[in-house]
């Protein structure tokens, strides 16, 4: 048997190639729907080339040895001997299934950054901005700033456009002048100018102009600064305009998700881009015998990179063949994917766009000011003590969001690079979803 | 900073203390880490300061005159540890006799305590099991923020003409003529005629750079914290369950558990007792067994969501006592170390120890429970077992 814990494109090609010499696999998702983070709204929200997911839906859905259980959360994983027993909530039960084998394709979440007013109602993710459209339209008709860095602002700004928001705003903090840097990832990856041409013209449709280095610097009560940085992302003063809107959807990338592999003990290393992911060899293997790891958790890449290492990750653990063609298309991916991370940098200026008032972690309400008297005053040094003197990242999301943030302000305020063993040890949570003390201490609801 | 009367390796609460009792008493003290300060156990610790799990004895003398010295510390250096005289009830559900037993022994050793009946219980606790029948009520139970306190210490002991140095890795001490004489750090030499080890889990590993020898070793605890709730547990509760278990010697097995509230409204749930330690790596298991004990005194609590759990390692001597006192075989280089589940409650006292007979003055108790010689009569096989 083997568990495969997330279906985004990642987990759902896993599946569908280790189902294909009738292996039996059990796939596990937190959501009532497959898809994972991008295809999850494809209802809603037309991203290009979506034939692709209903492709591999109806795939796992006809698959007679693939079990899919839904709105299941993973919050632990023990060893057994040479099982891995993974213990999961369902409907306010727990469960646990066991398996020789594991698959993790836990994806990632978009990534934030402070300024003043990113916590104010209003002001979201653009993955939050999807999700919120997929049930009740609620953005409809409203007017949205999308901004942010990366190519993926292109389907969040289409998508709402399409579903009726009006885009009054589509600001890349980057310049398009990088690419220049990767037009060997374009020519191995033609398909990537089509898409190019696709959103292209939807901008066109709706009207939506499309300007780089600027930034939302600040947001309050429907009204967006929005400012010209430099490539480093400082503020050129002067140069701000205000935009009137009832919503900013502003992501910064993604942060992989590595919460489950920590528990089960893979070995992270940190990306070129400062970023923690998984540790894999040319089969998607981790560190750990037996556990294999694909999509965005070993490297933020988009969906295309996530379906191939996907595929190959299940045809590993299925001991099936992995095809030269399929290991040449996992490279010509990468090779894009660090394209991208080339392209769309986060420079350190933007430790300078929160206030002294500005929260940084919104869960336990710790704001600049907090943490930098903390390394000021009270001589913290790395982010886990500023952690512990402020409380940042110690509340109910576990640090998912500010965690990185606070290490790179503490690192800013202390005029050292953050190492890489303190951003790999801040990814460690050995509670993966929360549970109930009722049920964690005797399985009753 | 140059020429320091002492030197103080390690800034967890246990190294702040002595370094601010050794200020105050007019030295010019040098705090060394090798990381930042509270970066050790103190950063996992819970902040417990406790009384009513000691048995008369010495470390009990030193767990009531550090409750009293932690207050004296909050003053002298300023309002900024959480420090809250919160108070501990333990609670006793069928037989309470070997806990009122215990309580009325602590009494006569300076310990208050006041029994509680079934009514008095549950005024005190509201939403505390109704099964359980009876317990003692501990007013002297106090908490801190032992992070917080660190640094404010060890800010104190640098505004009053000391010195911290951190991100320094202490690789060598100097011995001559069996008196030591100075340290080698990653950053640089230093030169004192009173070296204190203070680096808690680490000490044996100090110990051997100066030739001499501690058996401290390092044992797992874990503490779980609860998402914020309305308030429910007004006090530190804990089964009186262990009082039973004491006369056992399989120590592993005593999960008592320790359920109080915080100001950020979580719950913490944790296994403060100094003769409760777990070795491996996170293990679910005890996870569960700590979140049913919390349960079966609250029952409330079931509803209520676990975030997270964390581990640390409590720094453990074979007989359970800290070690606190001039080395048995080098001059000048004192102990404070192996405090294991108890260490920040007892900081300031340690440090008192230490200062005092440094100085020569009186000391507010025998110490030579506590004094590194006594581990030279007990063999080394025995204490490596
Ligand atoms: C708004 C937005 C727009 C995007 N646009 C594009 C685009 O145009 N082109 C492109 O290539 N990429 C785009 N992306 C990125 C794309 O979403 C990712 O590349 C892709 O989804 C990664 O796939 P994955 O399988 O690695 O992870 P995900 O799709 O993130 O799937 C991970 C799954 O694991 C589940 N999971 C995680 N932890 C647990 C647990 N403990 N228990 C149970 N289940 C768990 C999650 O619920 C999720 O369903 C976009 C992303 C967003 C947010
Ligand atoms: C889960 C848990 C809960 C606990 N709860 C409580 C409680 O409620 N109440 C209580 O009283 N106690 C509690 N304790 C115990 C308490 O945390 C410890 O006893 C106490 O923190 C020890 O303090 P310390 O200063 O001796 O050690 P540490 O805080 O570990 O400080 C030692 C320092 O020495 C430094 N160091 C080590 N080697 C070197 C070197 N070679 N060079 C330079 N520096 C070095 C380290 O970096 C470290 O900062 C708990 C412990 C755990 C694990």
């Amino acid at each position: 048997m083997i568990i495969v814990i997330g279906a985004g494109p990642a987990g759902l090609a896993a599946a569908e190639a280790a189902s294909r010499n009738g292996s039996d696999i059990a796939l596990i998702d937190s959501s009532p729907r497959v898809g994972g983070q991008y295809w999850r709204n494809r209802g809603t929200v037309k991203g290009y080339r979506s034939g692709r997911a209903d492709q591999l839906f109806s795939k796992i859905s006809s698959a007679k040895s693939i079990t899919h259980i839904s709105e299941a959360t993973v919050w632990s994983i023990e060893k057994e001997g040479d099982l891995f027993r993974v213990n999961y909530l369902q409907g306010g039960e727990e469960s646990s299934l066991t398996a020789e084998k594991l698959i993790l394709a836990t994806g990632a979440y978009d990534r934030s950054l402070p300024f003043p007013g990113w916590d104010k109602p209003g002001s979201m993710t653009p993955g939050a901005a999807q999700a919120m459209l997929k049930g009740s339209g609620v953005l409809v008709g409203k007017r949205v700033v999308v901004a942010g860095t990366g190519p993926f602002l292109l389907p969040v700004a289409t998508g709402l456009a399409e579903s009726g928001a009006e885009i009054v705003g589509l600001y890349e903090a980057n310049s398009p002048i990088r690419w220049l840097l990767s037009l060997h990832a374009l020519l191995l990856n033609p398909g990537k100018f089509a898409e190019l041409f696709y959103y292209g013209n939807l901008l066109k449709r709706f009207k939506i102009s499309l300007k780089f280095n600027r930034a939302v610097s600040s947001f309050a009560d429907g009204s967006a600064t929005v400012s010209h940085i430099n490539s480093h992302f400082m503020v050129k003063s002067q140069r701000e305009k205000i935009v009137h809107t009832d919503v900013v959807a502003v992501g910064w990338g993604f942060l992989p998700d590595l919460t489950l592999g920590g528990i089960v003990g893979c070995a992270q290393r940190v990306d070129s881009d400062g970023t923690t992911i998984f540790a894999v060899d040319g089969e998607q293997r981790s560190s750990v015998e037996n556990v294999w790891i694909a999509g965005e958790a070993t490297g933020i890449g988009g969906a295309d990179l996530s379906l191939i290492e996907g595929e190959i990750a299940g045809l590993s653990a299925s001991s099936q063949s992995i095809s030269p063609s399929k290991r040449f298309t996992r490279i010509r991916k990468e090779i894009f994917a660090n394209a991208l991370k080339r392209s769309y940098p986060i420079g350190d200026g933007w430790q300078s766009w929160p206030q002294e008032s500005t929260t940084i972690c919104r869960c336990e309400e710790v704001t600049m000011h907090e943490i930098r008297e903390s390394v000021t005053e009270l001589g913290a040094e790395d982010s886990r003590t500023a952690k512990l003197f402020t409380r940042a990242g110690m509340g109910l999301c576990q640090g998912r969001v500010c965690s990185r943030n606070v290490s790179e302000i503490v690192g800013g305020l202390t005029h050292c690079s953050v190492t890489d063993g303190e951003r790999i040890a801040s990814s460690n949570r050995p509670i993966a979803s929360p549970i109930s003390l009722g049920l964690l201490g005797d399985g009753k609801k | 900073m140059q020429n320091p009367d002492a030197i103080v390796i390690g800034a967890g609460i246990v190294g702040a203390s002595v370094a601010l009792s050794l200020t105050n008493a007019g030295f010019k003290v040098l705090v060394i880490d090798r990381g930042a300060v509270s970066s050790g156990t103190t950063g996992a610790g819970e902040g417990n300061i406790l009384v009513s799990d000691k048995d008369p004895g010495p470390e009990l003398t030193l767990a009531l005159r550090s409750r009293d010295l932690w207050f004296e510390m909050q003053e002298d250096v300023g309002d900024a540890f959480e420090l809250e005289a919160k108070g501990g009830v333990v609670v006793a559900r069928n037989d309470d006799g070997p806990l009122m037993k215990l309580s009325s022994e602590q009494s006569l050793h300076g310990v208050t305590i006041q029994k509680l009946d079934h009514a008095s219980l549950h005024e005190l606790e509201p939403y505390l099991d109704q099964r359980y029948q009876s317990g003692v009520f501990y007013p002297q139970d106090a908490q801190c923020q032992p992070m917080l306190a660190a640094a404010h210490v060890i800010r104190a002991v640098v505004r009053r003409g000391g010195a911290f140095i951190s991100q320094a890795k202490v690789t060598k001490i100097h011995v001559r003529e069996g008196a030591v004489t100075g340290i080698e750090t990653s950053q640089g030499s230093f030169s004192a005629p009173i070296i204190v080890n203070a680096t808690g889990t680490w000490a044996g590993e100090l110990a051997q750079m100066a030739g001499s020898h501690l058996p401290i070793a390092p044992r797992k605890g874990f503490i779980l914290v609860t998402e914020p709730t309305k308030k429910y547990v007004f006090h530190k509760v804990y089964d009186s369950d262990y009082v039973a278990n004491v006369a056992s010697s399989d120590a592993d097995l005593q999960t008592s558990t320790v359920v109080e509230g915080t100001r950020a409204g979580t719950i913490l749930i944790g296994a403060s007792r100094e003769r409760v330690g777990f070795d491996g790596s996170m293990n679910y298991e005890i996870l569960r067994r700590l979140a049913a004990q919390a349960t079966s005194l609250f029952p409330i609590l079931r509803d209520v969501q676990l975030l997270r759990a964390y581990r640390g390692f409590r720094p453990y001597a074979p007989d359970h006592l800290p070690v606190i006192g001039e080395d048995a075989t080098v001059k000048g280089l004192w102990h404070s170390a192996g405090h294991e589940g108890a260490g920040i409650g007892l900081a300031p006292g340690s440090a008192a120890l230490i200062t005092d007979a440094i100085l020569g003055r009186e000391q507010f108790m025998d110490p030579s429970p506590f004094s590194p010689q006594r581990f030279l009569s007990m063999g080394i096989e025995k204490v490596l077992s």
